[in-house]
This record gives C-alpha cells, sequence and structure tokens, in this order.
C-alpha cells in the first residue's frame, strides 16, 4: 500500500478567509482530479488521500506517477506521502514529504489524538512512539479504543477502511464571486476555473459534455431595487459532439457571455451538466501523416457560428425543384453537422441533373432588372443573346396562391465587359407595355 | 576572376533553397496542386497551384472565370483528402453559388461550407480560423477590404496548416504590395478575339521571370462551350434560311397580330 496525501490550495483574495463550504469544494474538485489517477481517493480531514499502489505500473512507477501527479493545473500547496493514508497525513501536517520513522511524529498530526493533546503532554508523552509504548490497555481504558485503532492503522497493523470518492452523475457546482461582477465578460474568470473542475469531473467519469448550463445570480439588494427582477439568468450552451476539451468550450462561453447585459451585479455563478455521453478514448495512428493538426470540422463551425450567428455559416443543400432559386437550401451549418456523417458514397458528375452543367456557376440573391434600349436589355453595354429561350414554368407548390402561373423564357446572353450571363424575360402580362428583362446567374 | 564573382558562380543556385535564378523559373518550395490547365501550370513555379501559400487572384468585377480557373484543382482537393469529412470553405461569396451547376463540373456542392459575413474584419478572422481546422482543404475568400498584415498572417496560417488559400480582390489592388508569392488578375476576353469566349489570365507576380503576354485559357465547361458552338452554327444557318421562313403560314399569322 502507498498512499499519497494532498493539500488543496485556497487562493483567498488578501484580507479574506475562504469560507468551509468553498474549502470543501476545493477539496472535491480535487479529489476528482486525482481520480484519473486511481479510483482509490478519500477524502479527509483537510486532505485529499489517493492509494496508489494499484496504478503505479500503468504510470510507469511510482516517480512517474508522482511527477504527472504534481503537474501544474493541480491547485495544491502540499504534498506527502507514506505507506499508511494516517501516515502521509500526518507527514502532510508535518511538513516533509516523506516520514523518516514514524516513531518520531508530533502526536498532534494524528487526528484521533488531537483531543487527547493535554493529557497525553502531562504525561510526557509528545510523540508516536512514546504512545505505542504505553501499555494497551490502560490507553484504552483512558482515552478509548479509537486512539489506538487510529494508531494501528498508522503503522499498518490493521485494515483501513476509508469511504472511496465517486464522482457524482451530474455536475453541479457554484462559485462566489469575490467581488460583485458587472460586465458579463468578467464573469469568463470564474468561468475558467469552474470549467477545469468540470474537466476532471469528465475524466472521472470518462465522460464528454454535449450541453452546459450557465446560471448566475443577481445581488439580492439591487435587483429588489429594480423592482420585479429575477434573481437569476443563465445561458445554455450545446456542442455538436461530446467534448472534454475545455479550451473550446470556454472559447464558445466567451462569445456567447459578450453577447450578454446583465442587468444587476452579479454574486455567484453557477455551472451544471446537461447533457452527457460516455467518451470513447480514440486510438491515434502510428503514422505521422495521418495525424491532422488543427481543430475538428464542427469545433470550426461552432466558433464560426457563436461570433457571426448560426445564420451565416451555412451547408448548400441540394433539393429536387426545377426553379433555379429553389434548387437548393442554405441549411444553418451548426444544425446540419450532426447529420455530415461520413458518407459511403461520394458524390459525382453522375448525380448531376442533365442540365445542370448548362447552368451558371454563380446565381443571383435576387434576379436583377435590366434597363432596356429599345426592345434589347442593357447589362455593362448591350446584351447578345446567345443560346434561348429555354422556357420554365414558375408553378411550383410556392406559388399556388399565384393568380397565374409565370414564365420565364431563360436566355444565355454575351456582355462585352461581364462575359457570359444568364437572362431572364418574363412572360406579358394583362396591362404591360414592354417586356421586363432580368439577370438571374453569372457564368463564372 | 574577383574572389567574389568566382564563389558566386561555383555555387550551384538550384542546389539552395528558395533562390532561384531571375531569368528561370523557381522549383516548389512545398507541395503543388495542378490546377487542371496544361498551359497555365507550366506557367506556375512547380508546375501547379501552391499549397500552403496565399494566392492571389484579382479581378476587375466578380464572375469573369473563377469557379472554371479553380474548380478542377478544389474538386481535386477534396477528392484527395484522407478525411472523411473533408470541407472546402468560402468566405463571403459575392453571389450565390449553384451548387448543381458546380456538381456537374465535379465539386460536390455539400462540402462546401459558405460563411456570409460583410465586415472585413470578421472575415479574416473567420478566414484564418478556417485556415486552422484540419479538416479544411481548401478556402477561398472574397476580402475586397484587406490590409496587408492580415494578408501576411493569412499566408502565414496557410503556411503553418498546409492548406490551400485564394483570396480574391478587386484589379485596383494590384498596385499594392502584397506577401502573396503568386499574384493573377482575371479578365474576360474582348469580344472581338473570337467565340471561344476565353478569359485572359496575366500572372503578375511569381517566382520567376515576369510572363509578358496575357493567358488565354478556355475556363467555361465543355457542355457549355459545345452548346455555344452549336448555337452559333444554328445563328449563321438561320441567317441564310429567314427569306424561307419568312414566307411560312404561322409566321404570316404572327406579323397580322
Amino acid at each position: 500500500m502507498h498512499w499519497i496525501a494532498l493539500q488543496p490550495l485556497c487562493d483567498a483574495p488578501p484580507g479574506q478567509s475562504v469560507s468551509a463550504p468553498d474549502e470543501a469544494a476545493l477539496r472535491v474538485a480535487l479529489g476528482w482530479r486525482a481520480l484519473q489517477f486511481t479510483p482509490r481517493v478519500a477524502l479527509q480531514d483537510e486532505a485529499v488521500l489517493l492509494e496508489v499502489s494499484g496504478s503505479e505500473r500503468l504510470f510507469g512507477g511510482r516517480d512517474a506517477l508522482l511527477q504527472q501527479l504534481l503537474q501544474p493545473p493541480l491547485a495544491i500547496s502540499g504534498w506527502a506521502q507514506g505507506a499508511s493514508s494516517l501516515l502521509a497525513l500526518a507527514c502532510l501536517r508535518t511538513g516533509v514529504t516523506q516520514p523518516s520513522s514514524p516513531d518520531a511524529l508530533a502526536l498532534h498530526t494524528l487526528s484521533a489524538a488531537r483531543s487527547h493533546l493535554a493529557t497525553l503532554s502531562r504525561l510526557g508523552c509528545n510523540r508516536w512512539g512514546e504512545l505505542r509504548a504505553l501499555p494497551r490497555g490502560g490507553v484504552v481504558r483512558r482515552f478509548g479504543a479509537e486512539l489506538l485503532d487510529a494508531l494501528d492503522c498508522a503503522y499498518g497493523l490493521r485494515h483501513e477502511a476509508p469511504t472511496w470518492l465517486i464522482a457524482p452523475q451530474v455536475f453541479e457546482v457554484k462559485l462566489e464571486l469575490h467581488a460583485l461582477v458587472e460586465q458579463a465578460g468578467a464573469l469568463m474568470f470564474v468561468a475558467q476555473r469552474l470549467l477545469a473542475q468540470l474537466q476532471a469531473w469528465l475524466q472521472a467519469r470518462q465522460s464528454g459534455v454535449l450541453a452546459l448550463q450557465w446560471t448566475w445570480f443577481f445581488d439580492a439588494r439591487r435587483s429588489h431595487a429594480l423592482g420585479d427582477a429575477p434573481d437569476c439568468d443563465g445561458l445554455l450552451i450545446r456542442t455538436a459532439e461530446p467534448t472534454r476539451d475545455m479550451a473550446h468550450l470556454a472559447r464558445l462561453t466567451a462569445e456567447q457571455l459578450a453577447r450578454c447585459t446583465l442587468t444587476t451585479p452579479v454574486h455567484s455563478l453557477r455551472l451544471q451538466s446537461i447533457e452527457v455521453t460516455p467518451l470513447p478514448t480514440a486510438s491515434a495512428s502510428l503514422l505521422l501523416e495521418e495525424r491532422l493538426h488543427g481543430d475538428s470540422l464542427h469545433q470550426l463551425v461552432e466558433r464560426l457560428g457563436a461570433r457571426l450567428g448560426a445564420q451565416q455559416v451555412v451547408w448548400l443543400q441540394p433539393r429536387a425543384e426545377h426553379l433555379p432559386e429553389h434548387m437548393q437550401s442554405l441549411e444553418p451549418a451548426g444544425l446540419a453537422l450532426p447529420r455530415l456523417a461520413p458518407r459511403a458514397k461520394k458524390a459525382s458528375n453522375a448525380d448531376a441533373a442533365p442540365d445542370a452543367a448548362l447552368y451558371p456557376s454563380w446565381l443571383l440573391e435576387r434576379p436583377l432588372p435590366l434597363a432596356l434600349q429599345g426592345s434589347r436589355p442593357l447589362y455593362q453595354g448591350a446584351l447578345q443573346l446567345l443560346v434561348g429561350p429555354q422556357r420554365l414554368e414558375l408553378m411550383g407548390w410556392a406559388q399556388l396562391d399565384a393568380p397565374a402561373p409565370a414564365l420565364r423564357d431563360y436566355f444565355i446572353a454575351l456582355s462585352p465587359h461581364a462575359g457570359l450571363l444568364w437572362v431572364y424575360r418574363e412572360r406579358l402580362t394583362r396591362g404591360q407595355a414592354s417586356d421586363r428583362w432580368f439577370l438571374h446567374g453569372i457564368y463564372a | 576572376m574577383p574572389p567574389a564573382l568566382a564563389l558566386a558562380s561555383s555555387v550551384d543556385p538550384s542546389a539552395l533553397v528558395g533562390v532561384w535564378r531571375a531569368d528561370q523559373m523557381a522549383s516548389a518550395v512545398g507541395s503543388v496542386l495542378s490546377s487542371g490547365y496544361p498551359a497555365l501550370d507550366a506557367q506556375l513555379p512547380g508546375g501547379g497551384w501552391p499549397v500552403g501559400a496565399l494566392t492571389e487572384l484579382l479581378q476587375v468585377q466578380s464572375g469573369v472565370g473563377e469557379w472554371g480557373l479553380l474548380l478542377p484543382a478544389l474538386a481535386c482537393s477534396l477528392s484527395r483528402a484522407t478525411s472523411p469529412r473533408a470541407t472546402l470553405v468560402l468566405v463571403g461569396a459575392p453571389h450565390v453559388p449553384l451548387g448543381p451547376a458546380l456538381l456537374a463540373r465535379g465539386l460536390d456542392a455539400q462540402r462546401l461550407l459558405w460563411v456570409r459575413t460583410d465586415t472585413p474584419a470578421a472575415r479574416a478572422w473567420a478566414c484564418e480560423q478556417a485556415l486552422r481546422c484540419a479538416d479544411v482543404t481548401a478556402v477561398l475568400a472574397w476580402l475586397p477590404q484587406v490590409r496587408t498584415d492580415a494578408l501576411r498572417r493569412l499566408h502565414l496560417a496557410a503556411h503553418d496548416h498546409a492548406k490551400l488559400l485564394w483570396v480574391l480582390r478587386p484589379a485596383a489592388a494590384q498596385h499594392e504590395s502584397s506577401p502573396a508569392p503568386l499574384r493573377l488578375l482575371l479578365a474576360t476576353a474582348s469580344p472581338g478575339l473570337g467565340a471561344a469566349h476565353e478569359s485572359l489570365v496575366s500572372i503578375l507576380k511569381r517566382r520567376g521571370p515576369p510572363l509578358e503576354q496575357a493567358l488565354p485559357l478556355a475556363l467555361h465547361s465543355a457542355a457549355l462551350r459545345a452548346l455555344l458552338a452549336a448555337a452559333k452554327l444554328r445563328g449563321s444557318e438561320a441567317r441564310e434560311t429567314l427569306v424561307v421562313r419568312r414566307a411560312h403560314a404561322l409566321d404570316r399569322l404572327a406579323a397580322a397580330v
């Protein structure tokens, strides 16, 4: 058995002390982070205790495990190791990383002896070794059995049965802000800390997150002054694929927060996991060239959508319609992403409509009315009609309520400066004096 | 012979990376992708579009053959990609790209991610984000107003992630300095040139000697060119038979109405 004791780092601002619930939350967060190294993690008093003898080999030995465990994102103020949990904890309290001899440890480092410290010191008993040398029967009668049980556990003579830490089903952590925050962007600092905790929790549960809920709580006094204001507000963040990449989630959160306005100052922020799915670890390729460097497509789409608006990032989806403007629809890329599974069959020229090769590559969003010179349409010079007419009837479902089906005669025309164009002439309707010509596409 | 000259003649310039004789074409530093037009490939350093570098395409106005020029290379980049989600990104196109027409010419339009934004800063930002994505093979960006430092950033991003990047800008930008190693000017041929409806591609800047004459390229699809040729033939025939057709009864009726 080998135990490591960690003490969380409480970074309170100067002049303030960390409250007990905050400290407990810090310990739990540290425990979640420790769960990725061993399933045997326990919280005891002020410390987090890990039993690592089972997982040492996986991480390449005790030293390598310690090195990985103590890497920077871990916020600890001290650590120690020992053969039993109480020994490691006592070393942490003394301030040494490894005990030379347990007998020399001071008695106040043993939690069970703390209530009897005065009596014991009057007996001249200040070290673990001295307490152990006393007759057991007398010690049990005077101080109770717990003291000797704890001492036996510390020496490894007795089996320890701590309550192991288990990551809960749902992540929900609320952090109090050190000062009232009035701008949404300033919440990002606390949000980063919550996301770090979320990452540790996801790692412990071997899951990825699909949806997150941020909630911020308004200062009650100020919101009452405003009248019937709500006491909290929030933000829901979704991703297309389960992720454990906190940098991506932080960017999405920052983009969304930048658009929020806080009506009143905020005193605390809460993060909840809404949707979580198991995240299988992808096996990496051994070949160097197969490793792609960069973000994945869904990250790109979500980031673009978060800043520019979801309607601004679109896919072109073909539709079976004969009207040029309805041949394809623009779908917001964020919605279409889950369906964008790798397709077995790639689209090829054979899938295209037979006359699609004669369509222009640019389509004008709105047909542009053309001026006329006599009966000839103009677009950067007089147009010379080369091919046509091709007649299209506008009797689609969309135009059912129109009084009469409109007809369009399409021509391929040559403009002296703008190249080949796709223009159409609308059929004359009653009361209309002359033809109306429109520019609808450009052959580019 | 002075020692400096002796040294210069003893060094083989082709052995140095990034050095080439001014009268010869440079060999490409990175990989290239064939443009699909042999006449153009012959004039591009390395024999194709440079992968991992910014290429500037200047036009007097949009719609003068940019799709025709780039389609073969774009289709090739998509079909060559190993990633099943290989994607092409358009940033701020002037009109709507018509998917069926692109598909008929070999480009799967469903692999086209279109970022529709108008502000110059947002376009440059979106372009850079797209270059950083592993699944994106090529980026086409319309950046009419872009600063040189933003272009340099894009060039470096394309270089770092080995992406194809074309930036389309107005022809007026040809007098500004640019970090792009390859700059092309695209224009329509004057109608007097013939019935080929060709476009003229002039190379403003390349790693090699300047190109004296603009390159005429037939950029429209083969089907469209065949249709135009047929229509021209029919038009000349129709003019000859005009007198005969006037005598038809239906035409007389139409003239009476």
